[in-house]
């Protein structure tokens, strides 16, 4: 018998549904037509339209499934297990955006409609290139669509469906209340959703994800246009429509992985802006290959020479990106990252997405029909076997190899090869070889942050034995034992993995912005010497000058990255100053020009800030405390400092006080501020107020309280700070000036009456005092206790509650001791026993009030988040540089 | 020799010199036998810890230091003393990577990963 369940809004589901089915269904057929039509020469264009209007109606799908995806966010259904699971009613709706891609479904769905974007522009100006660039793009399509089916084909579990009822899903599949009518009215748990990741309540998880997935998806434009040109054997000709994409794309991920920085910068207290978290290296590394494509890009238009190159690192770009997104969201990275993965059990179709694509990338780079054919039955054979055993690592990585053997196969004996001029001092050599190291760059990130992958492998016995076999072989005979955990197929990173990817990465950066340097003034084909030389010697000399000074400050605990630094520091000054050079001589100072030279000079500032801002980082933080024999020089981490409410201690060049606590307002109620003012000691002793910081908690029940800086920015610094740990008790300080319930208390001359924090002692009683002070009139009735009050340290404090008479009714005046929190009332004299009465009343927040917190200077990171902003300005100036030189061209043919 | 093959050689040995420096500049995965075993290297030991015998935490004499149990994959139980603030909502956790050495009975650990549970665990329907 079908329930009629109350409540649901099945309608929504059921269309989302039809939008995804038909989202894919109308991507096979847009890549089959586009297929056929790019396989028919030019003229015959039957097909075409049919490709048009597949992918149209894919695009107006995916519009589809997000439209329903809002309103049912904004509608909050949260009979939907993605609305439940992402969204709640409390959360401001500004967040609804962060809310749709929080989640993996919601993010594929994202990236999907980028490609739709970007697709559509291409249809209408790709002009005789668009079936075949457009038939990859579909072909991405369906691997995307098929992210978001969430249908079983027998055991096999393709997608995961954003439409979802929480009653339909596998876990809670045949319970009982899935079969009440009206479980939406009765259970409480659908009342509300489970609400946004704190973590992610904030502006920049509204622009970070959609500029970071725009990202993504342009690699994909560069992509098609070299699998076009392979396909179609014309191999010169893809570059000139594929460069203006490739630098646009280059500046939308930059930018997208620059706000992450930004992001963690501000919102994440781990204390700066990059950590080499697997997740940030997912969107690094191809980014640092996009670059060297794009470079080696240009001087493949320019000179036709390193094609196999420029195809090489433009199809890598795209993989790369594939293999990231399968690195992030399979799950394989569980132990290495603090970021919570969820295995949506898509781990097995995000490989075959990769898979497919290096497949169809090798196969048409090795340009021979027979080879092409053996590669791809082979391929086709490893698969089947995998599919019927299940022997997945061992098989990937045999078609790995497989695939490896028969590029390098293909490349030797069937790919065209330029006559090597080779000079030495050409901008090509150079471009080439900077394109290289950013390569070689990008392989150091990703082979450190696949250690998990790279363990799998291992593991598998064959390799096991193979590479066991290699590491004795190099203990017996070089008593070399570097390899043993390689060897073990359990590599983790080491435990400063931070300072070793600086170590590498700065290498690196030494060698690419020295290119960046002098690149500029080399020419095309030659350079004449001398003038090269003379171009280049003011760039030098003032940055070494600069150097000098600068490495004076520069931390000298290590040597080698000492070395380092300076040399980076050198680096990036030469690359700013020859760039500003190359811009005033060559560029005459005008902007339509300068594209390229600004955004080097934007690359430069942001390894010098970088560069400056890490390298100088300061905890002021430091324990002043603790007793440093318990400490563990080498493993103590004490850079925490603990501060109890009202303590003024010194940190860095300041005097830091913690004022208190207080709550949010409005929609901020779940934020907790702690206040800590830093003062300044002035010359004759006093303290002079600063600027105050409020490092803050989120309280989230749910998914734990969250953590966030509070940062003060100076031009030449930053101060940052944050919390590490914070009594939560509400009973602390819930708003300041909360007092208790006042408890009565009796007292007689030298009585003492004991306070959570202080004692008080009657001293006296006096009718003789100054009533004026009170606004009383002389002849009123008063009589003035007189307490001393004795706090833990022993200071003393005067409370003096007064009692009067006044229109024969008692009338307590108060007196309240601000330092201690003390409010005390005088509302009965007891003349036969010399006892008076007062009713005590405390601040809420008299419970140790002490927090944990952590602060650390960056000096001139206003340089690094210059230089951002610089980099970006100047690459859209080349790409319009660009655009319009492509157009000159067009129309003077 | 052309001087362009001399800087493609330079090129490859860093590339060769960064390969193997990635592998060998490497920590492991171990259980606490090992790391007893071998006292002065670091490792990453997963596994979860003791509810029972509780945590260790007085900012108010040291901040930096947190003391827990923990059972690795093995089973076998040491103490952790985390030279470092409480990690939040360490309570909740229900997997724990400590890295660090181990030094006599005691695990000296620097750093700590802690996974929380999976999303669907919470609040379900009991019905």
């Amino acid at each position: 018998m079908a329930i009629h369940y109350i409540g649901e809004h099945t309608w929504a589901g059921f269309l989302g549904n039809v939008f995804l089915v038909l989202s894919f269904t109308a991507a096979i057929l847009a890549a089959v037509a586009y297929f056929l039509t790019a396989s028919k020469p030019l003229e015959d264009n039957s097909w075409k339209q049919i490709g048009r209007i597949s992918f149209r109606i894919h695009s107006l799908s995916v519009l589809g499934i997000m439209s329903i995806l809002f309103v049912m966010l904004y509608n909050h259904y949260f009979e939907y297990q993605y609305i439940w699971q992402h969204s709640n009613k409390e959360m401001p709706m500004k967040y609804i955006f962060s809310c749709f891609w929080e989640g993996q479904e919601g993010s594929f769905l994202l990236w999907t409609f980028w490609h739709v974007v970007l697709g559509n522009i291409l249809i209408r100006y790709s002009k005789e290139w668009e079936a075949p660039v457009m038939t990859v793009f579909s072909f991405v399509q369906i691997f995307l669509a098929s992210m978001l089916l969430g249908i079983y084909i027998g055991k096999l579990h393709i997608g995961s469906n954003p439409f979802l009822l929480v009653r339909e899903m596998p876990e809670n599949m045949g319970l009982p209340w899935t079969k009440l009518a009206n479980y939406l009215e009765k259970i409480p748990y659908f009342q509300d959703g489970r609400g946004l990741n704190p973590l992610l309540q904030n502006y920049w998880m509204t622009i970070h994800p959609p500029t970071l997935f725009l990202g993504f998806a342009s690699t994909l434009v560069p992509f098609a246009y070299a699998i076009a040109g392979l396909w179609k054997r014309k191999l010169d000709s893809w570059q000139n429509q594929a460069l203006p994409w490739t630098f646009f794309g280059i500046m939308i991920l930059g930018t997208g992985i620059l706000m992450g920085g930004a992001w963690a910068y501000e919102a994440l207290t781990f204390g700066g802006f990059w950590a080499w978290d697997p997740v940030e290296n997912a969107s690094l590394v191809p980014w640092l290959c996009f670059v060297g494509a794009g470079h080696v890009m240009l001087v493949n238009k320019n000179r036709k020479i390193s094609l196999f190159t420029t195809f090489f690192l433009t199809i890598l770009t795209f993989i790369l990106v594939l293999y990231s997104t399968f690195l992030t969201r399979s799950g394989i990275l569980g132990n290495t990252s603090v970021h919570a993965f969820t295995d949506l059990g898509m781990s097995g179709q995000l490989m075959l997405y990769m898979l497919f694509f290096v497949w169809m990338s090798v196969t048409l780079l090795v340009l021979n029909k027979r080879l092409q054919l053996i590669y791809t039955i082979l391929s086709f054979l490893l698969l089947f076997l995998g599919i019927v055993t299940g022997v997945k690592t061992a098989l990937v990585s045999l078609f790995g190899v497989l695939s490896l053997a028969v590029l390098i196969m293909g490349y030797q004996k069937y790919f065209p090869k330029e006559e090597k001029e080779e000079e030495l001092w050409t901008r090509e050599f150079w471009m080439f070889i900077g394109s290289l190291v950013l390569a070689i760059a990008s392989f150091q990130v990703i082979l450190y942050t696949s250690f998990p992958v790279i363990n799998k492998i291992i593991q598998v016995d064959f390799v096991h034995s193979l590479i066991q076999g290699l590491h004795g072989k190099l203990v017996q005979w070089f008593n070399f034992k570097g390899l043993a955990n390689f060897a073990s197929g359990k590599l983790a990173p080491e435990k400063n993995a931070i300072a070793f990817y600086n170590k590498w990465q700065s290498l690196f950066a030494v060698v690419v912005a020295f290119l960046v340097g002098f690149g500029q003034f080399l020419k095309y084909k030659n350079t004449p010497f001398k003038p090269f030389i003379q171009n280049l010697v003011a760039a030098f000399l003032i940055a070494a000058i600069l150097t000098a000074f600068i490495s004076y400050g520069l931390p000298k605990n290590n040597e080698l990255q000492y070395v380092l630094n300076t040399l980076l520091c050198f680096s990036s000054l030469f690359a700013i100053l020859a760039n500003i050079d190359y811009w005033r001589k060559v560029g005459k100072g005008k902007l339509s020009k300068s594209g390229s030279s600004i955004a080097h000079i934007g690359f430069g500032l942001i390894l010098l800030g970088a560069l400056i801002s890490n390298s100088k980082k300061e905890m002021i933080s430091r324990n002043i405390r603790g007793d440093l024999r318990t400490i563990d020089k080498e493993l103590s981490n004490s850079s925490n400092i603990l501060l109890s409410k009202g303590d003024t201690l010194p940190m860095g060049n300041y005097y830091v006080t913690y004022l208190g606590r207080r709550k949010g307002l409005g929609e901020d109620h779940r934020y907790l501020y702690f206040d800590v003012e830093y003062l300044k000691k002035k010359e004759n002793g006093s303290y002079q107020h600063e600027f105050t910081l409020s490092p803050l908690v989120q309280r989230n029940e749910r998914m734990g309280n969250v953590f966030e800086p509070s940062t003060h920015h100076f031009i030449h610094q930053d101060i940052y700070t944050h919390l590490a740990t914070a009594d939560l008790d509400p009973s602390i300080g819930a708003n300041a000036g909360e007092y208790t319930t006042p408890v009565e208390k009796t007292a007689g001359r030298h009585d003492t009456i004991y306070t959570s924090n202080s004692m008080l002692i009657l001293d006296s009683l006096t009718t003789r005092f100054n009533k004026s002070r009170y606004h009383l009139p002389d002849s009123v009735l008063a009589v003035q206790a007189n307490f001393r009050a004795l706090d833990e340290n022993g200071k003393v404090f005067a409370a003096q509650p007064v009692f009067t008479i006044q229109n024969n009714e008692s009338k307590p005046i108060e007196d309240t001791v601000a330092a201690l929190g003390l409010r005390l009332n005088f509302v009965k004299v007891d003349p036969a026993n010399g006892k008076i009465t007062v009713f005590v009343s405390e601040e809420k927040t008299n419970k140790k009030d002490f927090i944990v917190m952590e602060a650390m200077i960056f000096p001139w990171i206003n340089v690094l988040w210059i230089g951002c902003l610089v980099m970006i300005s100047g690459t859209v100036l080349a790409i319009r540089e660009r655009i319009k030189k492509r157009k000159d061209n067009r129309e003077q043919n | 020799m052309k001087k362009t093959h001399i800087i493609g050689i330079i090129l490859i040995a860093l590339a060769i010199g960064m390969i193997m420096s990635s592998l060998v500049s490497t920590s492991k995965y171990a259980t606490f036998s090992e790391s007893s075993k071998n006292p002065g290297s670091d490792f990453h030991i997963v596994g979860k810890w003791d509810k029972e015998k509780g945590t260790e935490y007085n900012p108010q004499k040291d901040p930096n230091l947190f003391v827990f149990y923990m059972k690795d994959q093995e089973g076998v139980e040491h103490k952790v003393l985390l030279h470092n603030t409480k990690p939040q909502d360490f309570e909740k956790s229900e997997q724990v990577v400590v890295i660090g050495k181990m030094k006599e009975a005691n695990f000296e650990a620097s750093e700590t990963l802690v996974k929380c549970p999976s999303k669907y665990n919470d609040n379900k329907p009991v019905q």
